[in-house]
């Protein structure tokens, strides 16, 4: 491919694009184009037409970028949409769009680095909302990196293996994630997503004791399923150590009452996490 | 009009699907009916881009679709008109993604999607110049080569004009078409859609199309904005005026494969069937 595209174009094309970028104005309690913006050069390049004048009719595209980017956030955190509402969310998605334009032809990208992004612009004044939505956003992102995650077959261990076992690291399957909720959230976000009519979801009482939850992809569709506390926590140390670090950091975290079943707790809560499939390999460089 | 040998093969291997083909743009809620019921569809077209990332769910469920049905793919990110230069990491995803589903052709939008670093996720309108041609008919051509299968370029839906257009938007797409060697996806609710926001006569954008070159047409819905303004919103059934149109263009240009594309507010797929059933209807 030889020819290169005339200069005027990447000049035209920077133009329009600080059209497209220009945020939605929400002071009329509905997201406008605010065409009042726009580079009246690039106003004055597009025609006028009899019913609607060149801003008008450029900001159809306007609007366009951002409700496609905007859906793309909902769609990739309907929880966190749900319990904080469109509105909301879409003003903190505004900001982080602002900053962080999308830059590849996968649109699902977008929605990489909004759970970082997201925590930090949460409003601190209110600190029990704040937890719910950080747990929310989690989740959404738990079930978001799952379903993305490559597919590799679950660790099967040989006989050969046993040896290695406590000096290797279980390496987890990319598409497994460990959370916990607070409130019954993973059960409103699978009501939410059954049910596409519900804009907006009230909060969920408190658990009495916080939920644990692997989230795991299989052939027939992901699937949540319930672990004790303890378990996450092992499953999470198995993730970051070597087997035999992460059965002692566990151990040295219990109460001694605790300490009295745990070998046993261990062994059950290893087999069933291979069984469940939750890891891929068995690393052995240490 | 005589076409060279690559071409004539190129067409041959588009062709595999019937002349009067009736295809459908398969989205996200029909798989699973698709999967279960395998419906009467000549074909199915997918959006490429949904099936370059590393999601293997997608991947998975478009593999159990070809192994029932020809698919053809659809792109919206070439960025045929951007100012720079085309994505080799792009083509390369699409050639792999095509020779795994064995495509009988590929297609993409006379447009521009990004520049400067930015992704806008949307079909850009550029100037109608012949400058402008001759980098997309270069870019067509390239991408045609490369894919080693016929690529469509399809015209598009636009609300602004401007005023550096030295060339009717019909004229501009036919002579990339000409001139690319490539090959027409023809959309004809984006010629009505056009039509009606810079009010120029449909008919005569349905004249300047070489036919002998358009491997399919595609139909769909779009809605009126508060100032008139038609958009290319693919979340209604066919407009009457769309399937007027479409008669039109069969009798001058027909048979061609049709397919319907409904993107969003998407009903259940035996009533998108149904819409697409009307085609036969307009044929007569």
């Amino acid at each position: 491919m030889s020819r290169s595209a005339p200069g005027w174009l990447a000049d035209f094309q920077a133009r329009f694009g600080n059209m497209l970028r220009t945020p939605l104005d929400r002071a009329s309690g509905t997201l406008t184009a605010a065409t009042a913006a726009y580079d009246p050069q690039l106003c004055a390049e597009a025609l006028d037409r009899p019913l609607s004048c060149a801003a008008e009719r450029l900001a159809v595209y306007n609007r366009q970028y951002w409700f496609r980017l905007f859906s793309v956030l909902h769609a990739g955190f309907p929880l966190t949409a749900r319990l904080m509402g469109y509105w909301e969310l879409n003003a903190v998605a505004a900001n982080y769009l602002l900053a962080h334009p999308p830059g590849g032809w996968d649109i699902e990208q977008i929605a990489d680095g909004f759970r970082p992004f997201f925590q930090g612009a949460l409003d601190e004044s209110a600190p029990d909302w704040r937890l719910a939505l950080l747990e929310s956003v989690r989740i959404d992102a738990a079930y978001r990196e799952v379903f993305r995650a490559e597919c590799l077959p679950p660790f099967r261990p040989l006989a050969s293996d046993a040896a290695d076992l406590l000096s290797g690291q279980l390496v987890p399957l990319p598409a497994l994630r460990i959370v916990e909720e607070h409130r019954a959230l993973l059960a409103l976000r699978t009501a939410l997503l059954a049910d596409p009519s519900i804009a907006t979801a009230e909060l969920p009482p408190l658990l009495v004791r916080p939920q644990a939850w692997a989230i795991v992809r299989r052939e027939s569709g992901t699937v949540r399923i319930p672990i004790e506390a303890r378990e996450a926590e092992l499953l999470t140390l198995l993730g970051r150590h070597s087997v035999g670090d992460a059965l002692g950091r566990l151990e040295s975290s219990c109460t001694a009452e605790e300490r009295a079943d745990l070998p046993d707790q261990v062994r059950a809560w290893l087999a069933r996490s291979i069984e469940l499939g939750f890891w891929c390999s068995l690393r052995r460089d240490g | 009009m005589a076409f060279s040998p690559e071409q004539a093969e190129c067409l041959r291997r588009a062709r595999g699907l019937a002349p009067d083909a009736l295809g459908l743009g398969l989205r996200v809620p029909h798989y699973e009916y698709v999967l279960e019921h395998a419906p009467q569809v000549d074909y199915f077209e997918v959006i490429s881009e949904n099936f370059f990332g590393p999601a293997p769910t997608p991947r998975a469920r478009l593999e159990r679709v070809r192994a029932r049905y020809p698919v053809v793919l659809h792109g919206v990110g070439l960025n045929l008109l951007g100012h720079a230069p085309l994505d080799n990491r792009y083509l390369d995803a699409l050639a792999r993604l095509a020779d795994a589903v064995d495509a009988p052709f590929v297609s993409d939008h006379l447009c521009w999607t990004g520049a400067h670093g930015v992704s806008h996720h949307d079909l850009l309108p550029t100037p109608y110049v012949p400058e402008l041609v001759e980098l997309a008919a270069e870019r067509a051509h390239e991408v045609q080569r490369r894919l080693g299968r016929p690529f469509a370029i399809e015209n598009l839906s636009s609300y602004v004009e401007f005023r550096a257009s030295t060339l009717s938007e019909w004229e501009f797409y036919a002579a990339v078409v000409r001139e690319s060697g490539c090959w027409s996806l023809f959309d004809i609710n984006n010629v009505y859609v056009s039509s009606q926001n810079h009010g120029f006569d449909a008919d005569v954008y349905l004249a300047a199309i070489d036919y002998s070159r358009v491997l399919e047409v595609h139909l769909a819905g779009h809605t009126r904005e508060q100032d008139g303004t038609l958009v290319d919103t693919h979340d209604h059934p066919v407009a009457n005026s769309v399937w007027a149109l479409y008669a039109r263009a069969w009798r001058m240009g027909g048979p061609f494969p049709t397919m319907l594309e409904w993107d969003a507010r998407i009903p259940p797929l035996p009533e998108v069937l149904a819409e697409l059933e009307k085609a036969r209807e307009a044929r007569q």
